[in-house]
């Protein structure tokens, strides 16, 4: 096993630069995943909250 | 057993709920598995020093930025085609995490190219054509959320999805074709690859666990989009309308 030079022979800013950013990237998609799915329960509650005739009254506006 | 049942969005939201786990765990394992061999098994190249161990998340981020959009293309295709809603639904889930990919290829294409070639971009054939992948990745997203009928999203992003499959086998090719700064595949479908044994194990690690994230990541965008798209039509028709 390899011990790494945590400097990266000088290149540490490229290299640590690289995984750090592609971490970020995941954890974002994670996270705005997790956020879509909050909002869509949350939107589902809200839906059912609404009473059926409005519910109609919205589709016919929509329709017409 | 009729797999067909299986197009259905409603059908297929519990399995691909049950699917998730057998893709993230593995997939989390891989990446420390991938990490460890990249960073303590794998030596330090004798030509770039330790500078070449961003290959390590460059090339199977490249790899599946292409693969994720053929395979958008292919769903994007068959939902228009066959309209199958299912189908456009997995299009749509695949895109952003392909654009992530695009832009992490990118973004790590350019941190690599400036201790190896002494510049972050030049506007090299491989480089410029994984740049327009990523534009029509952003092209497709755009299209999707700009249409609000999702039935006449889908065949728009269909049709900009399938137009531009054809840039995949430019990117792949552009080393080949063109005299470009990019160097030359490391790995050949026929031929013994141009690395060595633990530098090549770290790099198929790493893109067996992206692949298996991106598997459960679009599982779990489809659900969502399921739940979004679904959701409206099952209360008015709850409701009657």
């Amino acid at each position: 096993m390899n011990w790494p030079d945590l400097s990266m022979g000088g290149y540490g800013f490229y290299v640590w630069g690289s995984y750090i950013f592609s971490l970020i990237a995941i954890v974002w998609e994670l996270w705005s995943l997790s956020h879509r799915k909050k909002a869509i329960v949350q939107q589902q509650q809200l839906s059912r909250s609404v009473p059926a005739s409005v519910l109609r009254e919205s589709a016919n506006e929509t329709t017409s | 057993m009729n797999i067909y049942k299986y197009a259905s969005p409603a059908t297929f939201y519990p399995v691909a709920g049950k699917m998730i786990p057998w893709f993230a765990i593995p997939s989390a394992i891989l990446f420390a598995v991938g990490l460890f061999v990249g960073f303590f098994v794998a030596p330090t190249d004798f030509q770039q020093g330790d500078a070449y161990r961003i290959i390590f998340i460059h090339v199977p981020a490249a790899w599946m930025a292409m693969l994720l959009y053929v395979l958008m293309a292919i769903y994007a295709g068959i939902g228009w085609t066959f309209n199958a809603r299912l189908a456009s639904m997995m299009a749509s889930a695949i895109a952003i995490t392909g654009a992530m990919f695009t832009v992490l290829s990118l973004v790590t294409g350019a941190l690599w190219g400036k201790p190896t070639w002494g510049t972050y971009w030049a506007w090299d054939a491989r480089m410029t054509s994984t740049l327009i992948l990523l534009f029509l990745y952003i092209g497709f997203i755009s299209l999707q959320a700009a249409i609000d009928d999702p039935r006449r999203a889908d065949r728009a992003g269909a049709v900009l999805a399938l137009v531009g499959v054809i840039n995949v086998p430019i990117i792949y090719f552009s080393v080949q074709w063109w005299n470009t700064l990019h160097q030359g595949a490391t790995i050949r479908i026929l031929g013994k690859p141009s690395i060595a044994a633990p530098m090549l194990a770290a790099m198929l690690i790493m893109l067996a666990a992206c692949w298996l994230y991106s598997v459960a990541v679009v599982l779990i965008r489809l659900r969502c989009i399921i739940l979004e798209r679904e959701q409206n039509a099952s209360r008015f028709a709850e409701v009657g309308v």
